[in-house]
């Protein structure tokens, strides 16, 4: 059981990370918290994607002279690509919306607004 | 030319489309408005078209720059993907009605980033439902989340970023239990093409990631449906938003998540059905409590579009026990109900937001006596309130009856009883409605001296209560057209 982890001690800690921003994102009191729970959330997911198409000792899949297999899967970095895109527009229009929130009820508390309502 | 070569199109116009709006509507804001409607009346024409060549041929798809699939990305068209005509239809409709409606409402350099944020969201909805890939999938579920999100808070009332920031922050963690079951599909497959997956999960060992993966994808998608007991978000939501967007988020955004669980099952149905009757056992009792849940806390509330709100939920609740109860019947009733309460909950809504444009009243006590004023919006919602309990000639109840069919044909009576009770506890307070709106005197000098709404918000209204009808007389024809791919899902 410990062996298969260590075996995949890069998904565990993928996992790990990922508990880690749920639970930030379901206890932590102030908004902008909230959110830095669900990057960590995001980075995790990343990370798990990142870590899938990986070989050791492999290199890039680039063709030409000194092409030497085995080579790296380019297709999850191409769509963490696309995936960090997304994060930083969620990220942009939350914080967005945080600073709204914190101009109409001066605070960004969750409990304080929860009791403004 | 190949028919095919329009599936693509349908996607690119209306994110083209939502581009170019600011700057259409950079010296008149009006302008912006017509725009969007001349877009979404192409969109729908596209998809009306579209629709009917699956009709016809059966599904098809199209390789996205001549890659083949599984490499390439695939648009895929089959029966679900119908969806984009309905969605385009209402998109139209409902473009229509919000011109008077957010030059009422928003500051003038507003009204061009709503209308790019409207056609975001519906290319966002249909590039979703013909998305043939998973990864595909999840970036068209986040522009249509990205862009509902910033709609909900783009009018500024009361606590509307609130509200904004609660449906983000449960969107986005939402959506990243998406992204991570993708991931994990794709760690054990090798492959992100939907219909590849199916075929390649069959084989392969790794039983806990591929049910890992298809609880995160349900979990997922069963955020974005609101279904109980993760309907935290929607209330506010769709109670604060304006009421065009209101329409579209309760109407559209909710069967995002209903057709995403869909394409899920398609999957595991192929591949793993012995993974499924745990997963549907679950479903169809939480469809049941939300059934109950919704309409009971619909009953108490004041606010009309608040009682929408939790209708959504109650209805969302409908859907998820006929995909649960996993018999033929149910699941074309549960379908085909994805189709009917997208067209009467946008009825409905709209409705409200021509009496709210009128009036500036949402309280049931505030609105007395309307019925009198505004005849025409008020018998639209009359017809949308009998059509959403599910009386015989109107759309709601061919799709309700077959959710019960389907309980009997799955040997589980107690939900066709949840059927009967929730369309009971429905009954009730669309009865309130009814009666405060036609049998009590106005309360209010604006509801007494109100008039009725502008031609171009009563117009679609009509349209969209004779849709509700006309649903329930010809109900068997989407009945029929959903069936082979009920059939083919369930491997019958």
């Amino acid at each position: 059981m410990i062996r298969a982890l260590w075996a995949n001690i890069d998904y565990v800690a993928s996992v790990v990370l990922f508990l880690i921003g749920l639970y930030a994102v379901i206890a932590k009191n102030n908004l902008i918290k909230k959110f830095m729970g669900i990057n960590i959330m995001e980075t995790a997911v990343f990370a798990l994607i990142i870590s899938v198409g990986t070989v050791r000792h492999g290199s890039p899949p680039i063709m030409g002279a000194g092409a030497r297999a085995p080579f790296i899967n380019p297709l999850p970095q191409a769509l963490i690509l696309t995936g960090i895109v997304v994060a930083v527009s969620t990220t942009a229009l939350a914080l967005s919306l945080i600073i709204r929130i914190y101009r109409q009820c001066g605070t960004i508390e969750a409990d304080e607004l929860r009791r403004l309502e | 030319m190949d028919g095919t070569t329009l599936l693509p199109a349908v996607v690119v116009v209306p994110l083209l489309g939502a581009v170019l709006t600011p700057i259409v509507g950079r010296t008149r804001a009006r302008m912006a408005g017509l725009w969007a409607l001349a877009v979404a009346c192409l969109t729908a024409a596209v998809g009306t078209a579209l629709v009917a060549l699956v009709a016809l041929r059966g599904p098809f798809s199209y390789e996205m720059g001549a890659w083949a699939p599984p490499w390439g990305i695939e648009l895929r068209m089959d029966e679900f993907g119908a969806s984009i005509a309905v969605i385009g239809f209402l998109e139209v409709l409902t473009m229509l009605f919000a011109i008077k409606y957010v030059e009422k409402l928003l500051l003038p350099v507003r009204i061009p980033y709503f209308y790019t944020l409207m056609l975001l969201n519906a290319a966002g909805m249909i590039g979703f439902a013909v998305s043939g890939d998973l990864f595909n999938m999840f970036v068209f579920l986040e522009i249509l989340s990205l862009s509902g999100y910033a709609l909900v808070a783009i009018a500024g009332e009361r606590i509307a970023e609130m509200a904004a920031f609660k449906y983000l922050a449960l969107g986005a963690v939402s959506s990243l239990f998406v992204l991570l079951s993708v991931g994990l599909l794709y760690a054990v497959t090798g492959t992100l093409n939907i219909a590849d997956v199916a075929k390649r999960l069959t084989g392969t060992g790794y039983a806990l990631p591929v049910a890992v993966a298809l609880a995160g994808l349900v979990l997922g998608f069963s955020v974005k449906a609101a279904l109980f007991p993760l309907h935290a978000w929607l209330p506010d939501a769709h109670t604060i938003a304006p009421s065009p967007v209101s329409a579209v988020l309760s109407g559209l955004v909710v069967k995002v998540g209903v057709l995403g669980t869909l394409r899920v099952l398609q999957i595991y149905y192929a591949a793993r059905p012995q993974q499924l009757p745990v997963l549907n056992g679950m479903l169809a009792w939480l469809g049941a409590i939300s059934i109950v849940m919704g309409a009971f806390f619909a009953i108490f509330q004041e606010d009309i579009k608040m009682m929408l709100a939790y209708s959504t939920i109650s209805n969302i609740g409908y859907i998820f026990m006929g995909i649960g109860l996993g018999s033929t019947y149910g699941l074309i009733g549960a379908t085909v109900h994805i189709f009917n309460h997208a067209l009467i909950k946008v009825t409905l809504f709209l409705a409200a937001g021509a009496i709210i444009y009128r009036t500036g009243c949402r309280n049931l006590t505030d609105l007395r006596g309307v019925g009198r004023v505004m005849p025409w919006t008020s018998a639209v919602m009359t017809v949308g309130a009998l059509s959403i309990v599910g009386i015989p000639p109107t759309a709601g109840f061919l799709c309700k009856w077959y959710i019960a069919l389907g309980a009997v044909q799955a040997d589980k009576l107690m939900f066709a009883v949840a059927v009967l009770f929730g369309a009971l506890f429905i009954l009730i307070y669309y009865i309130r409605m009814v009666n405060a709106f036609y049998f009590r005197e106005p309360t209010r000098p604006e509801v007494a001296t109100a008039t009725e709404a502008p031609l171009s918000m009563v117009g679609p209204l009509v349209v969209l209560a004779a849709g509700c009808l006309l649903m329930g007389v010809l109900g068997r024809i989407p009945l029929s057209f959903v069936e082979p791919a009920v059939l083919r899902m369930l491997g019958q």
